[in-house]
């Protein structure tokens, strides 16, 4: 019953198809994908690696609790961790501004 | 689109473009607007080097064993700092690589510094600086290695633990040792000029004074950004003069 209704729905939506028909004839050039490629490629290397350093910083607060005695090893391998994992959504960004 | 001259780098390109134009020439660089041969980030450069070369002459005249003043504890801090991370990093005889990992932790530092001061730019902001530093550290670790081991026994490290596994081992090491310097290059500069940035676009956005939160911030960078540098050059010279044992 549901599929239906979903199938029902998209007929509806592209039975009006004919609107790309009047912005190509006033509009010609081809859409610029390059700022919708940089801003979805940024999105992810910036979503996927806030998902890592949560990962890590959650990883080293647990072990510091655990054993706080080796509260400064740690914390060293936290920090560096974190601008490693920080490292790899700037390589995104380097692209999006050399392309 | 030529970039505006920083008001340092305008007094420069006015008296000394001559040496410029002839350091340029010499190397063979072509120069695009012969009125302005320096560039913002090679007077900024500069202008850290300067410092540094004022800065250490005067803290080793201040040196005292009896009665050391504010500046050379802080110094004395600062090595014991670099000692103790260098140790960590897997150096057990730290002192003849201190003086690099020390140059390099204050040669990043006040440049990072440098971009907050409003009418200067950080050297670091440009790809160039940063690369320069990360080929010297390249060229630094290894030929650390290669004191330490021998220029045979260097290169027959690459070959990894077991000889039967050294056509695959070679080509990854190559390549993951060449991507050393690129990602320290990319690293550093990458955020310098995101700190930038985000101050410019929050500068285009709302008050005057909103970006100096950013600002605050970028110190925080700044010192995390000087302090991996330094960190993973220490790794990097660990790895190579470590003694299988």
């Amino acid at each position: 019953m549901k599929l239906k209704l979903f199938l029902l729905l998209a007929a509806i939506l592209l039975l009006a198809s004919p609107i790309w028909a009047a912005d190509a004839a006033n509009n010609p050039a081809p859409t610029n994908w390059k700022p919708v490629g940089a801003a979805i490629g940024m999105a992810i290397a910036s979503g996927l690696c806030g998902l890592g350093q949560g990962r890590a910083v959650a990883g080293a607060t647990e072990a510091m609790a655990r054993n706080p005695g080796a509260l400064n090893g740690i914390r060293g391998a936290l920090i560096l961790g974190l601008v490693l994992i920080e490292s790899l959504a700037l390589y995104t960004l380097v692209i999006i501004y050399t392309i | 689109m030529p970039e505006h001259d920083l008001w340092l780098t305008a007094i420069f390109n006015h008296f000394i473009p001559g040496i410029a134009l002839w350091i340029q020439n010499m190397v063979g660089i072509k120069v695009e607007d012969p009125a302005h041969p320096w560039a913002n980030w090679a007077v900024m450069e500069l202008l850290v080097f300067a410092f540094m070369l004022v800065l250490f002459p005067i803290l080793r005249a201040r040196l005292s064993v009896e009665n050391p003043g504010v500046f050379q504890q802080t110094f004395e801090v600062f090595h014991q700092f670099l000692y103790s991370q260098t140790e960590e990093a897997g150096i057990h005889h730290p002192s003849p690589y201190i003086p690099f990992f020390g140059t390099l932790f204050i040669f990043v530092l006040f440049a990072g510094l440098l971009g907050l001061i409003p009418t200067f730019e950080a050297p670091t902001m440009r790809p160039m600086v940063p690369c320069g530093c990360a080929i010297a550290t390249f060229l630094f670790y290894n030929l650390a290695g290669v004191r330490e081991h021998g220029l045979g026994k260097y290169l027959l490290h690459f070959a990894g633990p077991m000889p039967w596994l050294a056509p695959l081992m070679i080509p990854i090491e190559f390549i993951s040792h060449l991507a050393r310097p690129l990602s320290l290059t990319i690293r550093l500069f990458a955020n310098m000029y995101a700190g930038e940035q985000v101050t410019m676009a929050f500068l285009g956005l709302t008050y005057f004074i909103l970006p100096a939160v950013f600002m605050g911030l970028h110190v925080f960078v700044v010192f995390l950004q000087a302090y991996i540098f330094a960190l993973l050059a220490m790794i990097y010279v660990g790895g190579a003069v470590a003694h299988p044992d």
